[in-house]
């Protein structure tokens, strides 16, 4: 459901651009369904947003790993056609996180806050960054574990906190120039038990990703799950140089 | 009619001949001065010539571009990193609308459209010049199911969510540029290699490239005051802390130094008449001959500067320290002859008289003190450095002038009726210490020698060591801008060091490519040994006329109505935006131009835009002749021991690729060795060339060992103070020591001649031994005031050479005559105590 929601909504921004009738409709559409969530959000107060972040810290202290099954959707300028794709993801504070995508399009992504790899068992060839040298890869990575790492959210986001009809949204602008030529505001959807539900990120060159998260869990994860050892055979490459 | 008494008889009788003499001297001087004056600012100058490390970097200096860079650095506190990250793209901006600035790069080139539009722009030369075979597998990627193929990939990699394919359709949606710029990639990290951000993100570093018409000392200080300007309202808008705007390159050091020259000029002059002016006035009450002998001092420095821009043309940096010296060692002459004349006088005899009689006595002593230090500072030639040469030469000429201005002109200016001198506390002294030490000489011999000895044991002792320091900083100006925005970047930025670097110049595209090609693939070979740490050369962007030639022929086979097809059709089938693949066709059209044309390519040159930020890697490896260009090897450590440099010496080259190597560190390393020959070997001929003058000059072995030691020991007191008072040695104040032993020699000349010829000890020693000690205060405070100096080679000097001779000169009055007492006959020393005439009463 969520999908066809989000999937409209961004077609229409993309098509606004090129006033076509159908897009408009379809925009219409997106937003009367969507409407109903928006007008129900309430801003917190300071001290209420206060207790919100700190009741999400108490939380993530007493199980600092979740996994969670998500489903992706994509729009980006490169292509015409939003991407869908689905998998499951485990992290582990504060940066080691695991990320798997089924499909079609099969890929691994794994990174232990030092290097990260993506790994596409199709291809048989993976990917080698390293972080932690400010590169965009590492505004990247922060952007994309902000929704499960909401540790110390306050020190690198402006954060805006409201209550909805089920649940809260956190809306997250970067704070760091870095961050902000990476993302131009991140959207979190909590439940009233403050479980991650759905995030939005949007880019400021208009691409914008909209993931949506189910059955989370906060079991202790295998350390194992964030190493990665290449498969013999495997082409390696590292697009960003040494 | 003897040559005192033809003096006497000029300067007593023929004033108004010799006056107009000295002034059509002085006139001629100045007109040589205003009309031929140049001055050389370039401080590789006083570095010795040939040695190709020195001359290589006279090369990278004035033929490479970044001789025009300036670097920039904003500095905050650690609380405004993020202000500071925000305010950094306004400041690049401000940068860039200044009249004074060509480029700016404030950032990697990689992270701007314009960046990789400029790269693009490229790719077509750097894709021909590909070797035949990676050519000809980067053409078969343009078959339609190869496009196919890779467009599926990149769209499923999106999808798996790799940041890679937006790199790669950003900058190569053809993805020919890639393989085109493959060898270049090596070269391209310019954010990795040249970070500009520190770590702690307290600094960012911007370097521009500045279009002065020349690096001469005057347009950068005119370029300085701009950039000066600038930087006073460049951090308007900054809402942070304290922010530091610092600049520094080569022309702010040029600008700096050029301007210090006249600070230094004023502060070393002004310093050195001022201390002669009070030890001559202490010393004898009188300011007419003060004046005279300033005034004569002067001549001499007029007459050598003249010579020296006759001989030299234009006269370097280094010379400004020329004229303090002079007036240090000149003023010895003045303080003997007129101490010596004012002795005739208060004996009795009137002007004319006097002047013979002072001609007589010291004209000898004088001719040869003259002639030790002039042959001394001439041995300055030896060190093969423009700069010394000049100094050497200078000082040498204006030795012998201030010798023979002296005992004529100086005379001019002295009254024929002056009044008796005062009670002369100074004299009185001096007699009493003669007197005492002629009748105690092993007492005096029993305090000094061992002091000295101690002091030789300690200077030859391997601890503590001498520090020697051919660090580049041993160079640098002191309270240097330039300096401190240098050093505050190269503490916040990671460790790094300066490379090495490897000249090469070619005939020709075609030569320059093949010697590159060889260079390239030689120092990757190094690099796999672990012999150096990394490098780069230029070998991507030399391009080879035959391959162009040869990818061409090949490129006219290719179908292109085809590949747009499979291209279009491609997109189309991956849902891929149009607009992604604009620079892909735009690419495809060069191509085709260029295999239909015959017209040879547009040099790539001409396709970057001036102010593209590629420029600031190509002009690292370019000079403004193409075909003159340099490498780049990093070592595994910082450079600084005889075994590294000898190792890179011998590795880098490539056998058939004439290469020069060189870059600061080289450099220094590279002239220690001359450094050590210059301390060593040099100064041993000075010392022998010294002895056999001496041994020619006394015609006594007791008379002459004793100077030897006087003069040995002083050396010895010399290094002995610079180790225990951590003065460390330098490539150049190393040339302090043949000057001490020029200088200090002729104290010991003075006083032994006239205790050779003395008929009443007390009268003739303590006559000499009082203008000695004045002439040696003076000496030592004419070198002193050179430590005021910015510029530190000349400070360093002055504190070499008046450490050097307040050894010599306490090792002549404590160590020489208390040995001359002892060696001599003990009947004649009391034969020569009785008065020969009556003590003047003020006496």
């Amino acid at each position: 459901m969520f999908e066809t929601l989000s999937s409209r909504c961004n077609r229409r921004q993309s098509r606004l651009a090129t006033t076509s009738s159908a897009s408009i409709i379809s925009g219409t559409i997106a937003l009367f369904l969507f409407a109903p969530s928006l007008l129900h959000a309430e801003p917190l107060v300071a001290a209420d947003q206060k207790s919100l972040l700190s009741r999400i810290r108490d939380k993530r202290a007493a199980a600092p790993q979740v996994q969670a099954n998500f489903q992706e959707e994509k729009n980006i300028h490169l292509l015409n056609k939003p991407i869908s794709s689905s998998g499951k993801v485990w992290f582990q504070a504060p940066n080691k996180f695991r990320r798997e995508v089924g499909g079609n399009s099969p890929s691994i992504t794994i990174s232990d806050g030092q290097q990260l790899w993506i790994y596409y068992p199709k291809f048989q060839s993976a990917e080698h960054y390293s972080l932690g040298k400010r590169s965009p890869l590492d505004a990247g990575i922060a952007a994309l574990t902000a929704g499960l790492n909401l540790e110390n959210v306050e020190s690198t986001y402006h954060i805006s906190a409201s209550k909805a009809e089920k649940g809260y949204e956190l809306e997250l602008t970067p704070r760091a120039p870095s961050l902000k030529r990476f993302l131009q505001r991140f959207t979190i959807y909590l439940s009233d038990d403050l479980e991650v539900q759905r995030t939005d990120m949007l880019q400021p060159n208009g691409d914008r990703i909209v993931t949506v998260y189910s059955g989370e869990t906060r079991a202790p994860i295998n350390p194992n799950t964030f190493e990665f050892t290449p498969p013999a055979g495997t082409t390696i490459t590292t697009p960003l140089g040494r | 009619m003897r040559l005192s008494t033809n003096i006497a008889h000029l300067v007593t009788q023929r004033r108004a001949l010799v006056w107009t003499a000295v002034g059509l001297l002085s006139v001629a001087c100045i007109y040589v001065l205003v009309t031929r004056m140049r001055l050389d600012t370039e401080v590789l100058n006083l570095l010795p010539k040939g040695f190709p490390s020195v001359e290589g970097l006279k090369v990278y200096n004035q033929d490479f571009t970044q001789v025009r860079a300036l670097t920039f650095a904003l500095v905050c506190q650690p609380d405004d990193v993020d202000k500071l990250e925000e305010f950094a793209p306004t400041f690049a901006q401000r940068l860039r609308e200044q009249p004074w600035c060509a480029r700016v790069l404030a950032g990697s080139p990689m992270e701007t459209p314009e960046g990789l539009r400029d790269l693009q722009a490229i790719a077509l030369p750097l894709l021909l010049n590909l070797d035949p075979r990676q050519f000809e597998e980067t053409l078969a990627t343009l078959q339609p199911a190869g496009i196919q193929a890779r467009l599926h990939r990149l769209h499923e990699e999106i999808e798996a969510g790799s940041p890679r394919p937006q790199l790669e359709l950003g900058l190569d949606p053809l993805g020919l540029v890639g393989p085109a710029l493959k060898p270049f990639a090596t070269n391209s990290a310019v954010e990795e290699d040249q970070p500009l951000t520190s770590p702690d993100r307290t600094m960012r570093v911007f370097l521009t490239v500045t279009n002065q018409p020349s690096i001469g000392a005057f347009d950068c200080q005119k370029l300085m005051r701009e950039v000066k300007a600038f930087q006073k309202q460049a951090s308007a808008g900054w809402e942070g802390g304290p922010l530091q705007v610092l600049v520094t390159g080569r022309s702010v050091y040029v600008a700096e130094i050029s301007l210090s020259m006249r600070h230094d000029i004023i502060v070393t002059v002004l310093g050195s008449i001022l201390l002669v002016s009070g030890v001559f006035y202490i010393g004898f009450h009188r300011w007419l001959p003060l004046l005279g002998m300033g005034c004569t001092l002067l001549l001499c420095c007029l007459v050598a500067l003249a010579a020296g821009l006759l001989i030299f043309r234009e006269l370097n940096m280094v010379t400004v320290g020329f004229c303090a010296i002079l007036i240090g060692l000149g003023v010895d002459f003045a303080i003997l002859i007129f101490g010596r004349y004012q002795q005739a006088r208060d004996e009795g005899s009137n002007h004319a008289a006097a002047v013979t009689e002072s001609v007589s006595n010291l004209g000898r002593a004088i001719f040869f003190g003259a002639l030790t230090t002039a042959v001394g500072f001439m041995a300055l030639m030896l060190a093969g450095s423009g700069g010394f040469t000049q100094l050497g030469v200078l000082i040498a000429v204006g030795i012998m002038f201030a010798g023979i201005f002296m005992m004529t002109v100086f005379f001019l200016f002295l009254p024929p009726n002056s009044p008796p001198s005062r009670s002369d506390w100074m004299f009185s002294l001096v007699k009493h210490y003669v007197r005492w030490m002629v009748a105690n000489p092993a007492r005096m011999l029993w305090i000094s020698t061992p002091i000295l000895l101690v002091l030789t044991v300690i200077a030859v002792s391997p601890k503590p060591p001498v520090i020697f320091d051919v660090s580049t900083h041993s160079m640098e100006p002191k309270r240097s801008d330039a300096g401190y925005a240098l050093n505050t970047i190269m503490a916040k930025m990671p460790a790094r060091w300066e490379p090495v670097i490897g000249i090469v110049q070619a005939a020709d595209a075609q030569q320059l490519h093949d010697r590159w090609q060889t260079v390239d693939a030689h120092w990757s070979e190094l690099q796999r040994e672990g012999k150096i740490k990394g490098y780069s050369t230029p070998a991507a962007l030399a391009l080879s006329p035959a391959r162009l030639q040869t990818n061409r022929e090949r490129l006219r086979a290719l179908d292109f109505p085809t590949v747009r097809a499979a291209l279009k059709s491609s997109i189309a089938a991956e849902g891929f935006s149009a607009n992604t693949f604009t620079s892909a066709f735009g690419l495809l059209d060069q191509m085709q131009a260029a295999a239909q044309s015959r017209a040879p390519l547009p040099d790539w040159r001409t396709q970057l835009p001036a102010k593209s930020s590629w420029w600031f890697l190509v002009d690292r490896y370019f000079a403004h002749d193409p075909l003159l260009t340099t490498g780049f090897v990093t070592t595994n450590e910082p450079l600084t021991t005889q075994a590294q440099k000898q190792m890179l010496a011998r590795e880098m080259p490539v056998p058939g690729v004439p290469m020069t190597i060189s870059g600061w560190s080289f450099t220094l390393t590279d002239l220690v060795p001359w450094s050590r020959h210059q301390l060593i070997v040099i100064s041993a001929l000075m010392a022998i060339f010294d002895a056999t003058l001496l041994a020619i000059l006394y015609r006594d072995w007791r008379l002459w060992l004793i100077q030897i030691a006087t003069l040995a020991m002083a050396i010895g007191g010399m290094i002995a103070s610079m180790k225990l008072l951590h003065i460390p040695l330098n490539l150049l104040n190393v040339l302090a020591f043949r000057l001490v032993l020029a200088i200090g020699v002729d104290y010991g000349i003075y006083v032994l001649l006239v205790w050779q010829k003395a008929r009443q000890l007390d009268h003739d020693v303590a006559g000499v031994v009082k203008p000695v000690i004045l002439a040696g205060l003076t000496a030592i405070c004419g070198f002193g005031s050179l430590g005021a100096a910015n510029n530190p080679t000349l400070a360093g000097l002055g504190y070499a050479c008046a450490i050097g001779l307040f050894w010599s000169l306490t090792a002549t009055i404590f160590f020489t005559l208390p040995a001359a007492a002892a060696a001599e006959p003990k009947s004649w020393r009391e034969e020569s105590l009785q008065p020969r005439i009556q003590e003047p009463k003020h006496v």
